[in-house]
């Protein structure tokens, strides 16, 4: 696959990779980007290994959690404070700012793989079988990751 | 449970839009093809290298065994040299050899038991 046809397929792919990222750095829109630029590297230079058996995306979005669950492995990652995660996204009302403090708060506390369950699940509106691809867990594991996730949610969101 | 549902759909996460992101997307990705063209480079480099020399190998074996053939040595004439000479020596006089070796061995016991008594 040349870098035309890679950038091509990224462009699409770009926005939903970050967002996932963001919600599995709890906000921290820098160490998000971070991860998705290394894990499209990776997956330019494995682009000759892609025999298309699943969907671009899905295959992206795998290569990007393992890069995220390496990242976590290697170093603790110095945790940016949620007050300032939320100002990351310009242009919200104080309401709105309120609730994605509420949210990255919540999701930090919670498991890897139960947050990245929640995120493709809910945020990318991804298929409980694509979950299972990316994540690399059957689908009745990612079934119980969501339902725990939500639980755990509940505890920390006041609605 | 369908509150948490409706929260997470209505407050997903928003990204800023970077329009340099995919700009050093391309840049690492023009790195990663200045990785793979010097790799790239040297495996050709190191293929023609390895081909020029077994056929300088190849052509030298030729021109030895036509050499050999060509000119062929008298085997007898340069069997007794030095080492040969040497060899056939020792073999002769193996007996009287042994006797100075040991005569040093003892020497050097007695010399060495000698000054550590005098220490």
């Amino acid at each position: 696959m040349n870098q035309e046809r890679f950038i091509s397929l990224v462009r699409a792919e770009q926005e939903p990779l970050r967002r996932f990222l963001l919600a599995l750095c709890n906000g921290d829109g820098a160490r998000a980007d971070d991860i998705a630029q290394d894990a499209l590297v990776r997956a330019y230079v494995a682009s000759g290994s892609f025999l298309g058996l699943s969907k671009f995306s899905t295959w992206l979005f795998r290569i990007a959690y393992n890069c995220y669950i390496d990242q976590c492995r290697k170093a603790r990652p110095e945790q940016v404070p949620v007050e300032e995660a939320q100002s990351l996204v310009s242009g919200d009302t104080s309401d709105r700012a309120f609730r994605y403090q509420q949210l990255y708060q919540a999701l930090e506390k919670l498991p890897e793989k139960e947050k990245a369950a929640i995120a493709l699940f809910y945020f990318e509106d991804r298929s409980i079988k694509e979950i299972s691809a990316i994540l690399g867990m059957p689908q009745g594991t990612v079934k119980y990751q969501l339902s725990m996730g939500r639980q755990h949610l509940k505890q920390h969101i006041q609605l | 449970m369908k509150e948490i549902e409706a929260f997470l759909k209505e407050n997903k996460p928003l990204v800023k839009d970077d329009p340099t992101f995919l700009q050093e997307t391309r840049r690492r990705m023009d790195q990663v093809d200045g990785i793979k063209a010097e790799v790239d480079h040297q495996r050709s480099y190191g293929r023609i290298a390895l081909i020029v020399a077994l056929a300088i190998g190849l052509a030298a074996g030729v021109l030895i065994t036509a050499l050999a053939y060509l000119y062929p040595v008298d085997v007898q004439s340069v069997r007794h040299g030095l080492w040969e000479s040497v060899r056939v020596f020792a073999q002769t006089w193996r007996q009287y050899l042994l006797l100075p070796i040991a005569a040093i061995a003892i020497g050097l016991g007695v010399a060495l038991s000698w000054k550590t008594v005098r220490q």
